[in-house]
């Protein structure tokens, strides 16, 4: 057997084994040597210009203001990159359920029987989801915002909201005295909603008779609060943004860029999510809906038993690839000076920092951000496959 | 609210015809309490809007556009050199007629073969899908002062049109060749501006700038991201790795750090008398970003074809590079043309992007004009936004729609 | 009993052999998909092979043209043994028809593009001599009418006709069949296995992996039956639907006729 297999081994070039291993150590050595060559070039044009080839200016001094924050410009930068992270990070917080609020209720309203709803969702989708973000993001700031009073002229709507051209305050809430033990109550409260939750559920199940849990439990929760809320003598009080001379002071204070920002991507991205809904609720077959109708279910069991879950099943990785998406394009808020991680590099490498280097930083955190929420996704996949099969 | 039944009861709408205004709004709008609320409600915010906003935007003094539409369109371009862009226009005209022309054509003699009935797309139809693409046409030459731009562009589709009709005159053996044509044709459209004395597309601006980093950047990308795409689906572990790190990395970072890294590092990168133009940076960075997004599309039609077609042809004897040529590479691109289509679109709205390191495509241009002394200060944003915006509204729109449509053609998603 | 005993007294018709396999195996990672497979088909020898789904009937014949790679032992198809030569395997296929259960015919050509295209491509004929044998290969199969028409446009069968003049235009030696009617209809099984069998009296050497037992009788040289990647018998025709030694054959016969 061994003699008859070397009498038949081919020349080297028709050898399918040799030439999977040539072919791979082909690719190995041309993106070496582009790798090569790149690296060359820029560590031999880092010193030309006098510029450092490792990471350690990360620790000098800043030497910029970051608009919305009180970083001194002799921090270092890497605290400087910090506080864009937080910024960009502001904006994925409270853009990410934002947009899907949206997209779900616009989504569904694409569906509703209501005509003339229908076709405000479809206007609201078919405008949005054509236009560059960009532009959305310019014309909340350059055409909204900026044409707001400035601030000593500030709109002030009854001390509850403040809006210029530059910040927007809401009204927030404050604690007073007694405030620690009124979160005793209002935890205690809800581990006694879940249990009658738990207990309406089981009942249910026992006796088949509708179980009306949320409203069991929902009552509970805000009979309990509310008494405690009485009782403690009011533990919760409101905290009025107040114009101060040149300074917004009390409630929950935010840049006008900030919100423009926040806007016009969580409207832009909502509009796709719209689509993703609609197109889900509608790629469930027929053949669910005639089953559901064969078996006598009313249309609100049908959608909340038979045509949602398969629905939600569709829809839920492009959703939160959409989520991606928004990540991603908060770097648009650059355009607007409002100081998330793209913006602060950009200013970094203006004041004469290695534009290579901060570069790689930001590209990294974009990844980290987008590799989180790609394992989100793929953890979601594979608990939706194994809900399937 | 309440969702509409993917599939509405069939028998319901067939016992119930429509008898007259009053009823179908009884049934639309009217049906149920909560429906009437949200008809008036939101009735009533589309009242104010339309009070409130159009004449606001009807009466405006468009003046800012008026004066700027050149600078708008062509960005720079030298005024003694606008028959350049006019004749690309009338080059790209004639494309797309020939195009059109070919591939209904190709359907006619499809649906002959096949003994189906043939109809001819109908002016009406052309109306129906292109009005918003027609309407945006008469909006802009409703800007111009002379008649010159209006003859230009009736001229043009004039071209379109009786191209469109030798497309679908040609016989078969010439259609063959169409693609060479086209190529010629996308070639003289370049050469028309930038070629014999021409100017390079260092100096050009505004529209034809977005289109051109559209049109480049998806032409580059196309055949980095086939080979990455293909070296995903290699079976030699490193090539496959390579392609995979190169895509998730392209498509975990947002476009403007590759627009900054080729703003700002580029320069780094290569040796120092090498400096590629600020607009050329801009493309470099657009094609490497725009491989990795072909690279997953192309990668989305390959997995379309069934396995057995790759068995087939092995087993006929085609060796493996004419497998992927002839086999493979055919049906698989002709399932991505949808989400090409969705990919050129979005690199269109993202080549607004270039805007923000100061390359004066279109969007750019809306912020000059604004600055300009005899309109500074007197928030025309608006004005010059909604245009811009509309601009980007209608190409993307009709693309879509397009794409949409030959998504149902081509019977993607059917099978 | 091994299987070469009952390969000793099996019925060997024509020639010499045209295909040789020797203690092949075959492993899907940990599946062992073929034990020791030890089989040969002479020139015109018309074998089908039978038995239960899994048993690694396709596995078999798609060893022989290379669609998946042995682990262990010989295959030798008319003096060219499948190896990693490329040059072999390249010509392995040329002189081997394949008809698959799912047609694969390429729904990007016509009918005659399908068959014309190997015969260009690969055996280098000229676009005018590959279309008329692409002809007379569709009138063997009886469909040179459709000759014009997309794949999608013909009936299960009317493909699956197509798919065997495609094999046959590369006028090869050996013909393998993968279950070539199971997915056909059955109003259209006869009319691909007539096209089958008009094959086999023409004299052409062919493995026929099928659940046709009406075929197997009437055109069978040899019927090998094999379960769990191993041949646990094979025989004649009488033989086998007669008098099966195995008691995995007469479970298999009795189930499914």
């Amino acid at each position: 057997m061994a003699e008859e297999t070397r009498r038949t081994r081919p020349p080297l070039w028709r050898d399918l084994r040799v030439l999977r291993v040539v072919a791979q150590v082909v690719a190995i050595a041309v993106v070496g040597i582009v790798a090569y060559v790149l690296w060359f070039n820029l560590t031999n044009n880092l010193r030309t210009a006098g510029l450092p080839t490792d990471f350690d200016f990360l620790t000098q001094p800043l030497g910029v203001d970051i608009a919305g924050s009180d970083l001194s410009p002799g921090a270092a930068i890497w605290r400087g990159l910090l506080v864009g992270v937080k910024n960009t990070l502001a904006l994925v917080v409270v853009g990410i359920p934002v947009l899907t609020v949206i997209g779900l209720v616009v989504g569904i309203a694409r569906l509703s029987t209501n005509w003339l709803v229908a076709k405000a969702a479809g206007l609201y989708v078919e405008v949005l989801r054509n236009i560059p973000p960009l532009l959305i993001i310019f014309f909340a700031f350059n055409a909204v915002i900026l044409r707001l009073p400035v601030l000593q002229e500030s709109i002030n709507i009854a001390d509850l909201v403040i809006i210029n051209n530059r910040y927007l305050a809401v009204v927030g809430l404050t604690a007073q005295p007694n405030f620690g033990p009124f979160l005793w109550i209002l935890a205690v409260a809800l581990a006694l909603a879940i249990g009658v939750w738990s207990w309406r559920t089981r009942r249910s199940d026992r006796t088949g008779k509708s179980h009306h849990r949320v409203l069991w439990s929902l009552g509970l929760l805000i009979g309990v609060g509310l008494v405690g809320f009485l009782a403690l003598g009011g533990p919760i009080g409101l905290s009025r943004p107040v114009l101060d001379g040149r300074a917004l002071v009390g409630g929950y204070v935010g840049l006008a860029s900030y919100f423009a920002v926040l806007a016009a991507l969580a409207l832009y991205t909502a509009s796709h999510v719209a689509e993703i809904v609609r197109g889900s609720i509608l790629a469930v077959p027929k053949g669910q809906t005639e089953a559901s109708n064969a078996l006598a279910l009313t249309s609100f069991q049908r959608l909340r038993h038979v045509v949602l879950p398969q629905a939600m099943r569709i829809a839920i990785p492009p959703i939160i690839s959409q989520y991606l998406n928004f990540t991603k394009n908060t770097s648009l808020a650059i355009a607007i000076g409002y100081a998330e991680i793209t913006r602060i590099t950009f200013q970094t490498i203006g004041n004469g920092q290695p534009a290579p280097q901060m570069i790689a930083i930001l590209m990294a955190l974009y990844l980290a951000f987008s590799l989180t929420i790609s394992l989100v996704v793929n953890l979601v996949n594979r608990r939706l496959q194994l809900v399937t099969r | 609210m309440t969702i509409e039944a993917p599939v509405v009861d069939e028998t319901q709408i067939a016992v119930e015809p429509a008898r007259g205004p009053w009823d179908w709004a009884m049934k639309n709008l009217f049906n149920t309490w909560y429906n009437t609320l949200l008809t008036l409600v939101l009735g009533g915010v589309f009242v104010w809007a339309l009070v409130a906003l159009v004449p606001g935007l009807l009466g405006a003094d468009f003046e800012i556009v008026r004066v700027n539409l050149r600078l708008f369109m062509v960005g720079q371009f030298p005024v003694d050199l606008l028959w350049r862009p006019w004749l690309t226009t009338f080059l790209i005209a004639i494309l797309i007629g020939l195009m059109a022309g070919s591939i209904a054509a190709g359907a006619r003699d499809l649906a002959e073969e096949a003994g189906l009935p043939y109809a001819a797309t109908t002016f009406r139809q052309i109306l129906l899908r292109f009005w918003p693409l027609i309407a945006l046409v008469i909006i802009i030459l409703g800007f111009t002062t002379t008649i010159t731009p209006t003859l230009l562009t009736v001229a043009a589709a004039s071209l379109g049109l009786g191209a469109y009709y030798l497309g679908r005159a040609q016989p078969r053996w010439v259609r063959r060749w169409t693609w060479l044509l086209a190529i010629l044709l996308i070639l003289g459209a370049y050469l028309a501006l930038a070629g014999f004395g021409g100017v390079g597309w260092e100096d050009w601006g505004g529209l034809q700038l977005n289109l051109f980093l559209t049109v480049a950047g998806i032409m580059f990308a196309f055949p980095l991201g086939l080979a990455l795409a293909l070296g995903r689906r290699s079976s030699f572990p490193v090539v496959k790795t390579i392609s995979v790190a190169y895509i998730e990395f392209i498509r975990g970072v947002p476009l403007i750090t590759l627009l900054l890294a080729g703003f700002l590092a580029l320069g780094f990168l290569l040796p120092r008398d090498l400096r590629p133009g600020f607009v050329t940076r801009m493309l470099i960075a657009i094609v490497l970003f725009e491989s990795a997004y072909i690279a997953e599309v192309i990668r989305g039609g390959l997995q379309a074809v069934p396995s057995g077609q790759v068995e087939a042809a092995q087993a006929v004897g085609l060796p493996a590079w004419r497998t992927m040529r002839l086999i493979v590479l055919p049906q698989a691109l002709r399932a991505t043309i949808p989400a090409m289509v969705g990919q050129f679109i979005s690199l269109f709205k993202d080549t607004t992007l270039v805007a923000i390191l100061g390359v004066t495509e279109l969007l750019d241009a809306t912020f000059i004009v604004n600055s300009q002394p005899d309109f500074l200060g007197q928030g025309l944003f608006v004005l010059t936004l909604a245009f811009a915006g509309l601009v980007f509204w209608v190409g993307s729109y009709t693309m879509s729609r397009e794409a949409r449509r030959l998504e149902r053609k081509l019977g993607v998603g059917e099978r | 009993m091994t299987p070469q005993s009952v390969y000793s007294d099996a019925t060997r018709t024509t020639g010499d052999a045209i295909i040789e396999l020797v203690g092949v195996d075959k492993f899907f990672g940990h599946f062992h998909a073929l034990k020791d497979i030890n089989m040969s088909v002479g020139l015109q020898e018309v074998v089908v092979v039978i038995g239960p789904s899994g048993g690694g009937k396709s596995t078999l014949i798609r060893c022989i043209n290379r669609l998946e790679k042995h682990d262990r032992g010989r295959i030798v198809v008319d003096g060219v043994e499948v190896s990693d030569d490329l040059r072999n395997i390249q010509e392995v296929r040329r002189e081997t028809g394949m008809v698959f259960q799912q047609f694969n015919l390429f729904p990007h050509l016509t009918v005659l593009d399908n068959v014309t295209l190997a015969p260009h491509q690969v055996r280098k004929l000229p676009k005018k001599e590959a279309e008329t044998l692409a002809m007379q290969t569709l009138e063997r199969v009886k469909i040179p009418e459709q000759a014009r028409k997309y794949p999608g446009q013909l009936s299960g069968g009317q493909q699956q006709r197509v798919a065997i003049a495609r094999a046959l235009a590369m006028q090869p030696k050996v013909m393998l069949f993968d279950e070539p009617t199971s997915a056909l209809d059955p109003e259209m099984i006869k009319e691909v296995l007539d096209v089958m069998v008009e094959l086999a009296e023409g004299g052409m050497t062919m493995i026929v992996v099928t659940h046709e037992m009406s075929f197997a009788r009437a055109v069978a040289n040899r019927v090998v039956f094999m379960a769990e990647g191993e041949i646990v018998e094979v025989g004649t025709p009488e033989h086998f639907f007669t008098n099966p030694q195995e008691d995995r054959t007469k479970l298999f016969l009795s189930q499914i006729l």
